[in-house]
Formats: structure tokens, C-alpha cells, sequence
């Protein structure tokens, strides 16, 4: 077809075909995703927002549900159960996030060390992030912690103390969720780091040395401030990923002793999809919303000064 | 001291610490392998620790599941396999579309914008979706399907298949497409003859991501599930939480074929997955 025609008439006809088929390509390529967005994230989320100024209830079949305004905040406010939540929630981020930052960099650093075996140790570390928490809670929590006949408990008492009640006490009950996150998650920080660690050149170092800087100097003054970004990037996806956190504590300890280990998550499936009380539950879910936005903000705030200087 | 036995005293330090972290993330892979292999008399007593030494390994365990109970759990394991794949064959086409629109067309200069929108659905807590996904799914008779958990998992894999392959797809030189276009083919032909498999190390690394998030993830599966379409973690967390008598070499067994695909799957491909997790924030 193409051979008849004059060359540069048919290269302005074809140009001109293809700007009008781009023009509709763009949305049929794009509004797929758009529309699943819109289904499944925006109208769940300004529902849920709605459902907590209402009093929705999921066994109320058939009754009128009204519009309360601000009762249900009102009511978490007071709640004294849902500050324990916030608190363990809380707590729980603030006890998994620095131990993780802190191994990962101890790792990231000895990883970018060596000479040999980085792809070995890479592979092996990338191993706890494919398990589902699930595993490694009843692995790592109910198996190895096992008050009486888990091995560590059984160490210890070799060793001369007592087994520790890590399930029984609520202050070890948090400990073991802790460690559990911790060892599961390091490996998140170890390969981020890893990566920014990876940008920077190695030459930076030598001139140092040959200036008379210590190990300690080159890595405060140096590497440091290179590997900032990703670090916090890094940090900021696992403190809100340690807001959210579910699933080991349902395992583990299913939120006890008594209240000692529920996380806010925990506590809106237990009184929003188990309870049925989805208007409660909705203000509780629009209010960790505030508690990570004002967390994430301060932390993004602080490093940001930090970064700066 | 000297360079030389200063490096190298680094080096003996950096070799032992890594061996040390990684020996404490071989301890669990290493028990839930040898509890598989247990009976109830070797753990009524205490720890036993090494096989044929402390306690006579046994195939009890795994003759349980694959002779007596293997249709017990194979459904939940069936189930895991239909959503992760599904859901995750369906995002990465989807997801992978867009980020190619958004790398290549304009859209009124709110390319970004679009982006973050969709990136906004990882900062929301999943608590914010449960329960709203809860009257949603109920009202569509979806409750306790495959399909509702397909559904929810696609729309979770897609904001992060849109960012990370937007970004590819950017660094992609638009030469090559350009002057294929120009001799003829259209954009159909330029995206999958030409993108595509350009873009193959971002697509699988994505595509791994996805399918190891539907694989473990539980949340959404205990809010939507409960008997027929119960995924793996769901299954695990309803045996290990009745009170009473655990038995622990099923589950071990359970635990293990549950957690070996991925594992396997994750060390292999572990270039892409590295490089799926760190892209994004490598250039942001």
C-alpha cells in the first residue's frame, strides 16, 4: 500500500491516524486502573468516613440507621479500652522500628563490606519478607517461645533463670511481638539500605582516609548523609506499616493478656466485623488515620530538619 | 595498625556478624523443618533439638496430610494459588497499562498527581477497607469467594505495579517506539512487541511482589472468609488458635508447604524482588 503513494503524503496521514488513536489510547490504558481505584479505595474509604458519623450496625437488618455526628468520637475519646489499643499500638512501633533501623544498618554496612558471599548472604535475607507473618508468628512466637517446651525458655533455665512467661506476662507478651516483627522486618531495612549504600562511591572513603578521617567520621559525615533519602523513605514505610499491624498478634496472642497486646487493627475487626458495630469501628479506623498522619508528618518533619543540617 | 590488618579485621567482623543473623534466621526454618518430622512423645518432655539424636525422626506428619487429610488442606491451599495468581495476573495487565499511559501521554500535566492518588491506598490502614469491603461484599452475595478476595487483592497490587512500572517505562529510550511507529506499527504493536518485553525485569519483579503480598496477606481474608475460600494464613491461624492440644508436627508440615513455594520462589528471584522494593524509592 505504502509503495504507491507519495512518501510525505503518507507519513502526514499516518501521523495524523496515530495522534487520534493515541488520544483514545490513553484512557483505554489508563481507565481500567482508574475505575478499580475509584471502586475498591475512594468510595470504601468516603464510606468508612460516612459510616462514622452514622450508627451503622451490621445486625441490624432492616432498622433505620441515623446520623449521630460526633458521638462515636465522643465516645472513643473516652473509651479507656481504646486508648489501651492506642497505646500498645503505639508502643509496639516505637519498640520495632529503631531495632529494625539499627540491625539493618549494622547488616547493610558488614554487607557492603565484604568481598565475598554478598549474593549468598542477599538471598538468604530475603528469605523472612516471603513467609507470611502468620508462619513466622506461630514459628518464631508459638513454637520457639513456647513457655514450657519451647527451646528458648528451655536455654534460659540451662543457663540458671527462669523461663521467661512470654505469653502469660503482658510486658514479655509485647517483647515477643517485638522481636518477631523485628526479625522478620529487618531484612526490609537491610535490602533498602543495602541499595543506598550501593550509590555510594567507594573513592569518597579512600580520600577520606588518605585526609586522616577515621572509620567512624567517614561513616557520620560521609555515607551518612548520602544514604539519608532512602533511609527515611525506608523508615516512613515501616512505622506505617507497624501502625497497621494485625496478623502475629491475632496468632500469637490473639490481643491478651487481657487487653495487654491489641493493636488498634485488632481491636476495629473485633468490634467492627466480629461485633458488628461498623460505625464504631469506622470512627476508630478514621482516627488511626489521624494517629499515623500525625506520626508520619512529625517523623517526615524531623528528618527533614535533620537532613538539613 | 596497619591498612592491611586493619581491613582485614573489619572484614573477619563483618563476616561474623552477618553469620550470626544469618544462623538467627536459619533457627526457625531449621525447628519448623524438624518438628515436621516429630510425634507427640518427642515433644511431651521438653526441646529436642537434633534428629536421630534427641528424637527418632518420623514421616507421621506428612503421611497425616497427604494419605488421610490431604483434601483438608489442599482447599485452602488451592485457594491461595486461584487468588494469588489471578489477582496477581490481573494487576500486573492492568497495573502495567497504566504505568505505560502515564510514562507516555500527557494527561493535562497531572501526570504525578495521578500517581500519588494511587499511591495514597498503601498509606490508609487496611482497618479503613475492612469494614466497608465487609457491607460491600455481603450485599454482592460475595462473601467467603475466591472472587471477592481476587477483587481485592487486584486493586491492591495495582497502585504499586502503576508507580514502579510508570517509572521503568520512563527510563525506557521513546526513540525505539517512535521510529517503530513511524514505519508503521501502531501503539498496540509498539506496547507489547516493543515495551513489554523491554520492561520484562520490572514486570516479573512486580509480578513476584504481588503474588507473595495475596499469598501471606490475612487481614482481608479473615474479614471475607470463612470456610470455603479460607487462604492459607487464614487456615494456619484457625488450627493454631483453638486452646488445648496444638498439634505441632501437622502444622509444622502445614507451615512448610505453605512457606517453601514462596521461599523458593523469592530466593531465585531475588534480583527482581530487590530491585522491585527499592526502586521507587531509590529515585524518590
Amino acid at each position: 500500500m505504502a509503495s504507491t503513494s507519495t512518501p510525505l503524503l503518507t507519513a502526514r496521514k499516518r501521523s495524523v491516524r496515530f495522534e487520534i488513536r493515541d488520544h483514545t489510547w490513553r484512557w483505554i490504558l489508563l481507565l481500567p486502573a482508574v475505575i478499580i481505584i475509584v471502586i475498591l479505595l475512594a468510595i470504601p474509604v468516603l464510606w468508612t468516613l460516612y459510616a462514622a458519623f452514622t450508627d451503622l450496625h451490621l445486625f441490624r437488618v432492616g432498622g433505620e440507621t441515623s446520623f449521630v455526628g460526633l458521638k462515636n468520637f465522643e465516645k472513643l475519646l473516652s473509651n479507656s479500652s481504646f486508648w489501651r489499643t492506642v497505646q500498645n499500638t503505639v508502643v509496639f512501633m516505637l519498640g520495632v522500628v529503631p531495632a529494625q533501623l539499627i540491625i539493618g544498618m549494622v547488616i547493610a554496612l558488614c554487607l557492603n563490606n565484604i568481598t565475598a558471599g554478598k549474593k549468598f548472604f542477599r538471598t538468604w535475607f530475603v528469605m523472612p519478607l516471603m513467609v507470611s507473618p502468620v508462619v513466622v508468628a506461630f514459628v518464631v512466637g508459638k513454637m520457639l517461645f513456647q513457655e514450657d517446651i519451647g527451646p528458648i525458655n528451655e536455654i534460659l533455665r540451662w543457663f540458671g533463670f527462669k523461663g521467661i512467661p512470654w505469653f502469660t506476662d503482658p510486658f514479655w507478651a509485647m517483647v515477643s511481638l517485638i522481636i518477631i516483627d523485628v526479625w522478620q522486618w529487618s531484612s526490609f531495612m537491610i535490602l533498602m539500605l543495602m541499595a543506598g549504600l550501593q550509590g555510594v562511591p567507594p573513592d569518597l572513603h579512600e580520600a577520606a582516609r588518605v585526609d586522616g578521617a577515621t572509620a567512624w567520621q567517614s561513616f557520620w559525615r560521609i555515607t551518612l548523609p548520602l544514604i539519608m533519602p532512602i533511609t527515611v523513605t525506608a523508615l516512613l514505610i515501616r512505622i506505617i506499616d507497624a501502625f497497621k499491624v494485625v496478623d502475629i498478634i491475632m496468632v500469637l496472642t490473639g490481643g491478651g493478656p487481657g487487653q495487654a497486646t491489641e493493636s488498634v487493627t485488632l481491636a476495629i475487626y473485633r468490634v467492627g466485623v466480629k461485633g458488628g458495630d461498623l460505625a464504631f469501628g469506622s470512627s476508630q479506623a478514621y482516627f488511626l488515620l489521624l494517629i499515623m498522619l500525625i506520626f508520619g508528618g512529625a517523623f517526615l518533619v524531623m528528618s527533614r530538619r535533620a537532613m538539613s543540617q | 595498625m596497619g591498612i592491611k590488618s586493619q581491613r582485614r579485621l573489619t572484614q573477619i567482623v563483618s563476616y561474623t556478624i552477618l553469620i550470626v543473623w544469618s544462623v538467627i534466621l536459619f533457627v526457625p526454618m531449621y525447628w519448623v523443618v524438624i518438628t515436621s518430622f516429630k510425634r507427640a512423645v518427642d515433644m511431651a518432655a521438653g526441646a529436642t533439638y537434633l534428629p536421630w539424636v534427641d528424637f527418632q525422626p518420623s514421616l507421621g506428619a506428612w503421611r497425616y496430610l497427604f494419605v488421610e487429610r490431604l483434601s483438608w488442606f489442599m482447599q485452602p491451599f488451592m485457594n491461595s494459588v486461584i487468588v494469588a495468581f489471578v489477582s496477581s495476573a490481573i494487576a500486573l495487565v492492568i497495573g502495567s497499562m497504566a504505568g505505560y499511559a502515564l510514562a507516555r501521554f500527557d494527561f493535562g500535566g497531572r501526570n504525578d498527581s495521578i500517581v500519588l492518588g494511587f499511591m495514597s491506598q498503601r498509606i490508609f490502614p487496611g482497618a479503613l477497607f475492612i469494614l466497608a469491603f465487609l457491607v460491600m461484599f455481603r450485599e454482592l452475595r460475595l462473601l467467603d469467594t475466591r472472587l471477592a478476595l481476587i477483587i481485592v487483592y487486584a486493586s491492591g497490587a495495582i497502585p504499586f505495579i502503576v508507580w514502579v512500572m510508570r517509572d521503568f517505562f520512563e527510563s525506557l529510550p521513546v526513540e525505539i517506539e517512535e521510529s517503530a511507529m513511524i514505519d508503521g506499527a501502531s501503539r498496540l504493536i509498539v506496547m507489547f512487541r516493543i515495551a513489554m518485553p523491554l520492561a520484562a525485569p520490572g514486570l516479573v519483579a512486580v509480578f513476584v511482589l504481588s503474588l507473595i503480598g495475596a499469598w501471606n496477606e490475612y487481614l482481608v481474608a479473615v474479614t471475607l472468609t470463612f470456610r470455603e475460600a479460607v487462604t492459607i494464613p487464614l487456615f494456619m491461624q484457625m488450627q493454631v488458635s483453638q486452646t488445648g492440644y496444638t498439634e505441632w508436627w501437622n502444622m509444622s508440615a502445614i507451615a512448610l508447604i505453605s512457606v517453601i513455594p514462596m521461599v523458593v520462589a523469592g530466593m531465585a528471584l531475588e534480583r527482581y524482588i530487590t530491585s522491585g522494593l527499592t526502586f521507587g524509592a531509590l529515585k524518590g
